[in-house]
């Protein structure tokens, strides 16, 4: 038949192990109307023993993807469904001249592996908890995968510039005569791991497929802050100084593709900040550095929203097991 | 992998070749045929949901205001949602606030002003006095909202690959009804000259009549997450913002110059609406769903 020649031609396995059921689709001739052959033939050789290999052609990867936008299909239901339609006599109907095909496979594969990969992720962070001062920045991200949900990475915040002072401040100063000591950064850089706990996919009006994931992070790193001087200011300027600093965050990453996604974070940076001291010394003291901070630092947390871009390198990755 | 929208757009464009070529009378629908047992299937099937069809009750609701500026607040409601569809759906939620200002959180900052404030004569109407500060400052009592929900991603989600729930992400927008206690409008700021704080001054700040309530339109917009462990039982993650002007510190802020122009007069010695600042008050929920009634249907 027809139908069996151009399976052959294509390819798609009649030789199967033992219990191997191989079902082909194949297209059906042009002159019996549109009927499908189904092979299930089975032979017996290397002994796959137990699997069963469902062959739906050739075509594209289009529906065994990984991307799981089809998984979730009733196959029987799909073969019973198909048949009426290609039970259709339709004589006179002229031969097909183009067809395109679909596999289907029981097991999806992850759709975006991770390991040995590399992600860069640039992203802006905004301020969540701090009324006085929002620390904006700019921040971009490296971390190498190592497994599929552990990574060890790194990340750059850049804040000079960006920040921006409220007016609660002002208010405050004026209504109650109260400074509040604030401080300013410069940069923060940071050493993390990120784990992946959490791991799912979304559909979209029952049309659109996004793989996501929840991820947690946290490390230690180093951040260049200094007071900024309210109190005092016509005597008072500090330097940038480093701190140590520690940090948490949990995120949402939605990928676009397989290299690409979306991410959102929430990530508190936490250090012990010098700050301004709310006594003036009088007289000459007033102009002694030692005399212009706090005694003892005061724990800070600026926790942050990340929104920014995920890109895994290399674009492209290799399985390692086959479908 | 080919989407299908690319799909469908090639079928169309290579229809539409073939129309053109081919003479009308011999046009067919087979000419073209895509095979497969996914062809034209939808991208889910057997769509569990949770939300068509359904009352999706979220009670208690329980959240936090944050970047408060002087007072706190903990927000404990409940909400229901009717959903038309599995997507669209309208709501309503309602929350009291640190149980109706049954206490008080106050913020560092607050803390710091009732201790290291300084009422001079140039602020005396707006602190008549430091350890009475906490009086005067702006509290929410409470919140309630009508809304649209709009969830537009639905799925799963498995947690430390072992277990697996339902999940959808999703939108609101609609009006919030923001009830305040602020400090009451002070027509006559002369009650606070001198240069010491006289009863009458006291009064404004800690006095029976030192308080009003006020309701405040406002819009309200969040997201969330919904993750049902069940037909019936659920968790609600939210984020809500409604943002209004209020006098968070109960301040003399506003004065105007000559010429009328804002802020160059102050203080101008009245505390009223005037004195009200932009607020962008947000907050985080933490919500139970239970789901009426609760066996869901699922899409073909």
């Amino acid at each position: 038949m027809l139908a069996m020649t151009i399976g052959l031609v294509l390819g798609t396995g009649t030789v199967a192990a033992a219990q191997d059921a191989d079902m082909d689709f194949g297209a059906g001739g042009d002159e019996g109307g549109g009927d499908a052959d189904m092979d299930f033939g089975a032979g017996g050789d290397e002994g796959g023993g137990g699997d069963a290999d469902m062959d739906f052609g050739d075509g594209g990867d289009t529906g065994g993807d990984a991307g799981g936008d089809d998984g979730g299909g009733d196959i029987i239901g799909d073969l019973a469904g198909a048949e009426p339609e290609i039970d259709d006599p339709g004589g006179d109907r002229p031969a097909r001249t183009s067809e395109a095909r679909e596999e289907i496979f029981a097991v999806q594969q992850i759709y975006a592996l991770r390991i040995n990969r590399v992600e860069l992720t640039p992203s802006a962070a905004f301020s969540l908890n701090d009324p006085f001062v929002s620390h904006n920045a700019l921040s971009l991200g490296l971390n190498y995968w190592w497994t599929n949900v552990l990574a060890i990475g790194v990340n750059f915040l850049w804040y000079e510039g960006l920040e921006q002072e409220s007016d609660l401040n002002f208010f405050t100063r004026r209504s109650t005569r109260l400074a509040v000591p604030v401080s300013a950064y410069q940069f923060g850089a940071h050493l993390g791991f990120t784990y992946v706990p959490i791991y799912g996919k979304f559909s979209m009006f029952n049309e659109f497929i996004f793989q996501w994931d929840s991820y947690i992070v946290g490390g230690v790193g180093i951040m260049r802050t200094r007071p900024v001087p309210v109190v005092d200011p016509e005597v008072r300027n500090f330097d940038y100084d480093i701190r140590v600093a520690f940090n948490l965050g949990i995120g949402l990453r939605v990928f676009v593709s397989r290299w690409l996604a979306v991410f959102g974070e929430i990530r508190n940076y936490m250090y012990l900040e010098q700050l301004e001291a709310l006594d003036v010394a009088l007289g000459d003291d007033r102009f002694q550095q030692d005399t212009w901070t706090q005694d003892s630092p005061a724990f800070t947390s600026n926790v942050s929203v990340h929104l920014g871009l995920t890109i895994f390198l290399p674009i492209d990755f290799e399985y390692n097991l086959p479908r | 992998m080919m989407s299908k929208i690319t799909q469908s757009v090639l079928v169309a464009a290579l229809a539409a070749s073939v129309a053109w070529v081919v003479p009308t009378s011999s046009v067919s629908a087979q000419d073209i045929q895509i095979t497969g047992p996914l062809a034209g299937a939808p991208a889910v099937r057997r769509l569990r949901q949770h939300r068509v069809g359904r009352v999706q009750l979220v009670v208690p609701t329980v959240g936090f205001t944050l970047q408060d500026e002087f007072s706190r607040s903990m927000i404990v409601g409940l909400g229901a949602h009717v959903h038309f569809t599995d997507f669209l759906g309208v709501g309503i939620w309602g929350g009291a606030a640190n149980f109706a200002n049954a206490f008080q959180i106050n913020t560092d900052l607050t803390s710091q002003v009732m201790v290291n404030g300084q009422t001079t004569d140039r602020n005396r109407l707006s602190m008549p006095s430091n350890e009475g500060f906490d009086d005067q400052v702006g509290r929410l009592l409470g919140l309630a909202s009508a809304h649209l929900i709009f969830a537009p991603l639905r799925g799963k989600l498995a947690l430390f690959q072992g277990a697996f729930v339902d999940t959808d992400f999703w939108i609101l927008a609609g009006f919030a009804a923001a009830f305040v206690e602020e400090r009451a409008d002070v027509g006559d700021g002369s009650v606070c000259a001198g240069t010491t704080s006289s009863a009458a001054c006291l009064a404004t700040q800690s006095g029976a009549d030192a308080r009003q309530v006020r309701f405040a339109p406002a819009p309200m917009i969040g997201v969330g997450l919904n993750l049902y462990f069940n037909e019936f039982l659920g968790l609600s993650l939210q984020w809500r913002a409604f943002p209004f002007d209020m006098n968070s510190a109960g301040t003399d802020e506003s004065g105007r110059d000559a010429n009328g122009n804002p802020g160059a007069g102050f203080p101008d010695g009245v505390i009223d609406s005037q004195d009200q600042r932009f607020y962008f008050n947000h907050m985080m929920n933490i919500g139970l769903i239970i789901n009426l009634p609760p066996e869901m249907e699922v899409s073909d």
